[in-house]
Formats: C-alpha cells, structure tokens, sequence
C-alpha cells in the first residue's frame, strides 16, 4: 500500500515542480545554462526512478533549447555540472573552442556556488551535453568535421556503456549523427554503419534506438532513390510498436512513400493518414506536416479522389501547397492542357518535393475523368467531340481511350463504330457489395482508432492494487445487494398474497 | 587488364560482337565470365583496378546486348542485375558508359512489356536522373512515353512508335509488346462494342489480313459472322452480384469481437 500511496504525492510533487518551472519560464526565459542544467537533473532523475518519461521531456526542450546555443552556454553548463576536474570533463571541454580569457573570467565565479563536492554525474548527463555540442558544432558549417568526430566517438561510448536508461538520448544522437553526414554531403557512407547499429539495437531491445536506426536507413534509402532496398528492409525488419509517435509519423511516411512509387496507393493513403494523425501538431513541425500532406495529395489523387478543399486553406500548407492545389483543379476539371500546363510551371517545386513522377502518373487520371464528365452530361457524344474536349491527337486515340475506360469501369457504356459515337449508359446505383466494402473499411479504421488508443494509454504504477481493493469492496456491496433482493424477493412474493388478502 | 589471357578474350569478344557472330560471342561470353570471376571482377568488392572495372563492365554490356539479340531475356536480367553495381556503386570511380543508357532503357521496355507496371515505376524512380530531364534522354524517354500511352489506352501511338525505337535492340521487344497491346485492345472491344465490321477490327488490332483477324477470333472465342462481315462480341450476361456471404459473417463476427473488448 505504501507504493501506491507514494505515488500520487510523486505526481504531485513534479506537478508543482512542472508548474514552478513553467511559472518562472513565463516571466523571465530561463537562462539556457540553467535549463541545461535543470535537464540534467530530470535525466539523474529517471536514471534513479527508472522512469523514462523524465528523459523524453528533457529531449522534448531540444529542439528550442537548439538555437540558444553558443560555446559560452556550453562551457558554463559543462563547468556548472562537472564541478571536480575529471577526464570526462576535459574531453567535453576539448570539443569546444578555446575561449578568450576574459570571458571565462566572468563565467567562473558564476559557476563557484556549488561548492559542495558532488560525485561524477552519471554517464547519460555525459552523453546529454554530448549531443548539446554536436548540435552547436553542426549549426555552423565550419565545424561539421569536428561534429562528425564527437558522432563519431560520442556513438562508440554509447555503445561501450549500453545501458538501457540511455536509449531515448541515444536515439537522438542517431538523429545527430545522420544529420551531421547529411551535412558533409556523404550520408550514404553512413549507411554501413547504422546498418550494424540497427542489428545490435535489435539484439538488445533497444527499441527507441531501433526505429530511430530505421527511420535514418530508410531516409538514406529514399535520399538516394533506392525504393528496392528500402523496400526489403521494410520487409526484413519490424518497427518496434514502443517507438514514439514522432518516429511511427516518419516512419509511416517512408512507407506511404515506398508504397506510392509501386502504385500501392491504397496502402500509401493509409500509410500517410497514420503518418499525418501521429505527426506533431502542424505549427511545431509544419515541414514535416507540409511533406506529408503533398505526398498524400497526389496518392490521393492517384487513387481518382479529389481532396477536400478546406486542406488547401490551412495556414501552414496554403503556401507550400499552392502547385499541387493548381493540379487538383487541372484533375477535378478533366483538362489535359491545364494539367500540362501546370507541370510545366511547377516543374521545379515537384521535382524538389519528389513528386514529379508521380504526378507524371496522374495525366491517366486527368484523361479518365475528363470521359466521365463527359459520359454525366452526354447521353451520346461522337468522338471527334470527345477528342476536342479532352485535347486528344486523333480521332482514333479517343476510340481506344473510351473503349479502354469502358473496360475498366470508369464509366458505363458501348462504342458504336459504325455512327463513331459513344452511347452513355445509366448510372451504377449506390448500393451492392461495394457499399459494405466501403462501410467495413470505415468500421476497421474506427475499430483500429481505438484500439490504438487504449495501447498509447499510459497507467500509473501499482495503481491497479487500488482498483483490487476497491473491486474487493464493490463485491462486498454486490452480496449485501444479493442478500437484499433476496430479502425483498421474499416481500415481492408476498405481494400478491397481501393484494389477495385484500 | 588483370591477366594476358583476359586481354585476349575481351579483343576477341568486342571483334565477334562488332561482327554480328552471335555464336562466337555466346562462347567468348561465358569464358571471360569464369575470368572475370577468378579475377575478383565479377562481383567487385574492395578497391580494385579502375581499368579493370571499365574492362568488366564493358563485357557486362556485351553480354547484355548479346542476351537481347539472341532473344534471352532471363539472361538480360541477369547481366543488367550485375551491371547496376558498377551503374550504382562504382559511378564515383568510373567514367560514365555510352552504353548505360540504352541498357537502362531496354530495361524498363522489358519490364513494360512483361506487364510488370510496378517495377517499371520503381526502376523510373531509381534512375540517377533528374525526374524532369528524364524526357529529354531518348533512351528513357521511350519507355516513358510508352507507358504513358498504354495506360491512357492510345494503342495507336504505341503501335507507331514501334519503328521509332531509339537503338536496334529496342525492336527486339516490339513482338512481345504488340501482343500485350492486342490482347489489351481486344479485351476492351468486347466491353465497348456490341458488333464490329470486320474490316474496323482489323485496323484497331492491327491486322493486316482477315484471315489473321479471324484466327485471333478464334483464340479469343468471338463469333465471327463472315455473311455479314461482322464480329458479334459473346455478351457477358449481365453476372449476377453474389453477396459475399462468408466475408460479411467473418467481418460481423470480427466487429462483435471487437466491441466486446471495448464494453
């Protein structure tokens, strides 16, 4: 009982802390040395607690913690947190530029309060401030080389240590490594070694490392247009189902990627749905947020839906989506030269978002629906018609084409050679197993929701023993409520003998 | 060269391809092939020669346009498969092959006219070209356009562009292709048309004579009324729409499972 009470006092406890810390954020931005050094002190925490969730909060801060870096907040956190002099200390000093006197002159006495001889800070805080350096080195593009050094080196200590506490800083030092070789322009020479990082990270359940590891493979497959090993890798590995929701949200939008250039654009959709749902809110991450949504419009697209307008007016993507909403319009209108048109104006921005050719793929579509429109407000249209309309070459282009669209379904009809027109058929109705098709998929995703939202559900420890006592309690009401219907059976028995009585 | 005796072969090898001897080529093939493989060329790995890469990768090339020529396409599958490590891995190193291209290219032709769409896609995405100059390589640009026509259903421009095709190994693949372009148009005659005249059909198949036009009808099980000229397609019966009963029980009792975990 003892844990189950210390509990909710914890809960408290860092409830007040979270508010004090957000209070004294509000009206004076903690100084970057003093937040660095309150992470440290969250890491030391769940380091003791066995709580990771301290750890995740601390690497949560660093994207914003990034940009106030300089090797003066470097140097004073490492002083004010390694206070004896040790060889830790000095490899991380080491990696920093040497300052000007004078500075460090002011630093010192700053950093001379904690006086009280403390023991070595625990490896993770070591590994911590590692990442914070790599970072800085990597935001100037002087230092990449020293960056992929201290990756390089900060990675072979990880792996030294391999302690499980260390996993979620170890993934982002993952992430710092990539970047830093993406930087020197040679990320497919890092290929080998996440490679032989995944295998060991899998072998250790390491699972933060693992999808961070994939996710970096994947992306260096992608970089370098290699869907047929990003494909087998995808095949060979399982993600790990414990990885953060930002990790699945990369993760599915690697695979929506896979997926759409083997026109697997079912698959791609729901890939790319998950990866838009799972995906940090569109304000904090809005390039992560944009790529999806372009990539999802295309499959879209492909898969001959329109997608839904309001999307086009969401203040992150209205800008970076302007190309793509010109070619919806080209589809949705069934015009072949606007479409052309269009590809020809964006070329450049689909060929940096890599969609070219997949809206390349979308002139079929452009095409089908231009003969739908068409076989809605005709019931006969000769094909010279057709052909004017749709901007076709030849006369002869347009008879394969409708036969072609006839055969696939996209609309109900005949040729009659002999007139050279089509005869438009009626309209499919609305019900037949289609419908259930469509209505199954719906019921499975919403069935999938929840499922997937009771597993993300996080519970307290040893609450369950509360609830036990409290079951204990509830069966104990359910007997006396047993024992009082009984007793009130027999007073209902004895109702209609009274009535009669009467 | 890694050894006289391979220098040897590859003279002859490029002498018997320039001359057309497919015979000799075959058997000058598979004995640099053992060469190159106790040469550690084969399947390069480490740092080897650069010289001796541009050696292997010329005999792969051969090999591959020889496999085409001799109409063996297993076997182009499987000198191109060994050309994409020197294509891919060794393009830092090696100077870039004339041939590389058209090899790319008959590539993907290959792949179209096995039907194998996705592939087609894939190897498109994976070619280390920009994607907006693809159309501006000519080599690529056929098998592009290609599927771009076979798929928007414009079977005549294929069937036109058969003689356009950007090197002579291209039309080695035209057979095959007409075929799957006149199985597919034929499957599309039998949803559109009611009747055809039988001079019309045999200008959308590309059939230069009746008598072709009506073994194909044959094959294909229409109904050839020669009285009247006319090609009357079998009229599907309208199919009777099963309700597929096993699937919606198997998907009900699923929910029902489901929705007892949830309550």
């Amino acid at each position: 009982m003892a844990d189950v009470e210390m509990k909710p006092l914890d809960d408290k406890k860092e409830k007040k802390e979270e508010k004090t810390a957000a209070e004294e954020k509000k009206p004076v931005p903690l100084t970057p040395v003093a937040e660095i050094k309150g992470n440290v002190a969250f890491i030391e925490r769940a380091v003791s607690t066995l709580e990771p969730r301290f750890t995740h909060r601390v690497l949560r801060s660093l994207a914003h913690l990034r940009k106030k870096l300089d090797d003066k907040v470097l140097r004073d956190a490492v002083q004010a947190i390694y206070t004896t002099d040790s060889p830790t200390k000095q490899s991380l000093l080491s990696w920093l530029p040497d300052a000007p006197t004078e500075q460090s002159m002011d630093i010192d006495p700053a950093s001379t309060p904690s006086k009280q001889p403390q023991a070595e800070p625990i490896p993770e805080v070591d590994i911590y401030l590692r990442l914070l350096i790599i970072h800085y080195l990597l935001a100037s593009s002087d230092t990449h080389a020293k960056a992929t050094k201290l990756a390089h080196e900060t990675v072979d200590k990880m792996q030294a240590l391999n302690r499980r506490s260390m996993d979620p800083i170890a993934a982002k030092v993952w992430y710092a490594v990539e970047r830093a070789y993406e930087l020197g322009g040679e990320l497919a020479d890092a290929r080998p070694l996440f490679l032989a990082a995944q295998r060991t990270a899998a072998l250790r359940h390491d699972d933060e490392t693992e999808a961070s590891l994939i996710n970096r493979i994947l992306r260096s497959y992608l970089q370098y247009s290699l869907y047929d090993q990003a494909d087998k890798l995808v095949s060979k590995t399982s993600f790990p189902a414990a990885a953060g929701n930002p990790q699945h949200a990369r993760y599915h939008y690697y695979l929506g990627r896979i997926k759409a250039v083997q026109l697997n654009y079912t698959a791609a959709h729901t890939n790319l749905q998950q990866a838009i749902r799972r995906a940090p809110p569109a304000k904090t991450a809005p390039g992560f947020y944009q790529a999806v949504h372009k990539l999802s419009i295309v499959v879209e697209l492909l898969m001959g839906d329109i997608p839904e307008r309001s999307l086009f007016r969401h203040p992150v993507l209205e800008k970076a989506l302007a190309g793509y909403f010109e070619i919806v319009k080209a589809v949705r209108n069934g015009s072949l030269s606007q479409f052309q048109n269009t590809l020809s104006t964006y070329a450049a921005q689909f060929e940096a978002d890599k969609t070219y050719t997949l809206i390349v793929r979308l002139r079929q579509n452009v095409i089908k629906t231009g003969i739908r429109r068409l076989s809605l407000s005709y019931s006969r249209i000769s094909l010279r018609d057709i052909c004017v309309k749709l901007h076709l070459d030849s006369e002869e282009d347009a008879e394969y084409i409708v036969g072609k669209a006839i055969r696939d379904g996209v609309i109900e009809g005949r040729i009659v050679h002999e007139k050279g027109w089509m005869e438009c058929g009626g309209q499919k109705s609305g019900y037949g197993p289609e419908v259930s098709d469509v209505f199954s998929r719906r019921i499975t995703y919403c069935l999938e929701l929840h499922n997937q939202s009771v597993k993300a559900m996080r519970y307290p420890l040893n609450a369950h023993r509360k609830e036990l006592a409290a079951a204990e309690g509830a069966r104990e009401r359910e007997k006396e409520l047993a024992k009082e219907i009984q007793e009130g059976g027999d007073l209902d028995d004895e109702g209609p003998d009274l009535g009669e009585g009467f | 060269m890694a050894s006289p005796q391979l220098g040897q072969l590859y003279k002859e090898l490029q002498q018997s391809f320039l001359s057309g001897n497919l015979q000799q080529t075959g058997v000058l093939l598979a004995r640099l092939k053992i060469g190159l493989t106790e040469a550690g060329l084969l399947v390069p790995f480490g740092n080897p020669n650069p010289q001796d890469l541009v050696v292997a990768r010329d005999i792969l090339e051969v090999g591959a346009f020889w496999s085409i020529r001799t109409k063996d396409i297993p076997s182009f599958d499987r000198y191109f498969s060994q050309l994409l490590t020197f294509y891919n891995d060794y393009s830092s190193v090696l100077p870039p092959s004339p041939r590389e291209f058209p090899l790319r290219g008959l590539n993907l032709v290959r792949l179209l006219t096995q039907n194998r769409i996705a592939d087609f896609h894939t190897t498109l995405e994976s070619l280390p070209l920009p994607a907006d100059s693809l159309t501006a390589n000519p080599y690529i640009a056929h098998p592009i356009n290609l599927e771009q026509w076979l798929m928007e259903g414009s079977y005549s421009k294929v069937w036109n562009a058969r003689e356009e095709a950007p090197t002579e190994e291209y039309k080695f693949f035209v057979d095959s292709l007409m075929g799957t372009i006149r199985n597919e148009i034929a499957s599309c005659e039998e949803a559109a048309y009611d009747s055809l005249p039988l001079k019309d059909a045999a200008t959308l198949l590309f059939f230069k004579s009746t008598s072709d036009l009506v073994t194909f009808a044959q094959q294909r099980g229409w109904q050839v009324d020669l009285g009247a000229e006319k090609i009357h397609f079998a009229k599907k019966s309208e199919e009777k729409v099963e309700i597929p009963k096993e699937r919606l029980i198997a998907a009900n009792l699923q929910y029902a499972r489901e929705l007892e975990q949830i309550v």
